[in-house]
């Protein structure tokens, strides 16, 4: 009993970081998406291979403090007091290191639209997972029609 | 399996079942003594009532008691959930968590919540949370393929 309960404690923390790693590669790969764009834009085309490094290591981070202080919010019902508080902070964050970083090389109009951008990420994939339980809420409730209607019989 | 039967001149009459596993045999004996033609008894405030399995919503383990919820009454029954189960052959009850058994088919309508769980909302408008240990069976129940 206590082996199995252990188990499920244990499973239910592997879950939890799997869904961390998952959020954070996301956001990593989004984030290393916006910098491309901007080294492409400047001429440069290769990466610095240290600010791909602290990009991955902030977004652990503030994927655990997403998670674990604010309710994980970009996968909320909707979006609340805390939920919005915690959409400020990452974002805040994000844009803070990249400044700290010098990813942009200081260019204000950059850190800027790289805060509306990881603003906006976070909106997608809020509205990506509520459509994704949209589909999700349709396709249970028909299988429960169909449940209900055999069981009748 | 060694069976013991004695009658007795006085007294409450009682049937005792010592088991190692639960298997459907011994699932099925404690279903006829539960069942009275699909009748259970519990007891409310009011004192001892017989209710029929489609009237649960919902049953609940508090403090290893369990207790029936209709529309409009609570009951408490004798057992646990497991024994509950365990003399039910209908596929409507679902164990939703660790102290709840929901009625499917008196589920109104099912909204899928973050972190892979189901909110079931049943006829007397009350909401449980399917946990995200039982929601994957529970879809699988719903499809049929449990």
């Amino acid at each position: 009993m206590k082996n199995k309960k252990r188990k499920s404690l244990w499973e239910a923390y592997l879950t939890r970081e799997i869904g961390i790693e998952f959020k954070a590669c996301l956001y990593f790969f989004a984030i290393l998406f916006y910098y491309c764009v901007y080294r492409i834009a400047c001429g440069v085309f290769d990466a610095n291979i240290f600010h791909m490094a602290e990009m991955i290591l902030c977004c652990y981070i503030i994927c655990y403090i997403q998670v674990y202080l604010f309710g994980n919010f970009d996968e909320a019902e909707k979006l609340k007091g805390r939920e919005i508080l915690g959409l400020g902070v990452c974002t805040a964050l994000y844009t803070a290191v990249s400044f700290i970083g010098k990813w942009f090389d200081g260019k204000t109009g950059v850190y800027i639209g790289f805060a509306a951008y990881v603003l906006l990420l976070y909106l997608c994939v809020f509205l990506i997972y509520k459509t994704k339980r949209k589909i999700d809420d349709k396709k249970l409730n028909d299988d429960l029609k169909l449940f209900q209607a055999e069981h009748k019989k | 399996m060694k069976i013991d039967i004695k009658q007795i001149t006085e007294g409450e009459e009682s049937v005792v079942i010592r088991y190692r596993d639960l298997t459907p045999s011994i699932g099925k004996i404690i279903s006829i003594i539960n069942e009275e033609d699909n009748r259970l008894r519990g007891k409310t405030e009011e004192g001892e009532v017989f209710f029929s399995k489609d009237d649960i919503l919902y049953l609940e383990s508090v403090d290893d008691k369990v207790f029936v919820y209709t529309v409009d009454k609570v009951v408490r029954i004798d057992g646990s959930l497991n024994t509950f189960l365990a003399g039910n052959q209908d596929e409507s009850f679902f164990r939703c968590s660790k102290s709840m058994i929901i009625n499917v088919g008196r589920v109104t309508a099912l909204k899928s919540l973050s972190s892979n769980r189901i909110d079931a909302t049943m006829e007397g408008g009350e909401h449980i949370i399917i946990s995200r240990r039982y929601a994957s069976d529970f879809r699988r129940l719903l499809k049929g393929d449990r």
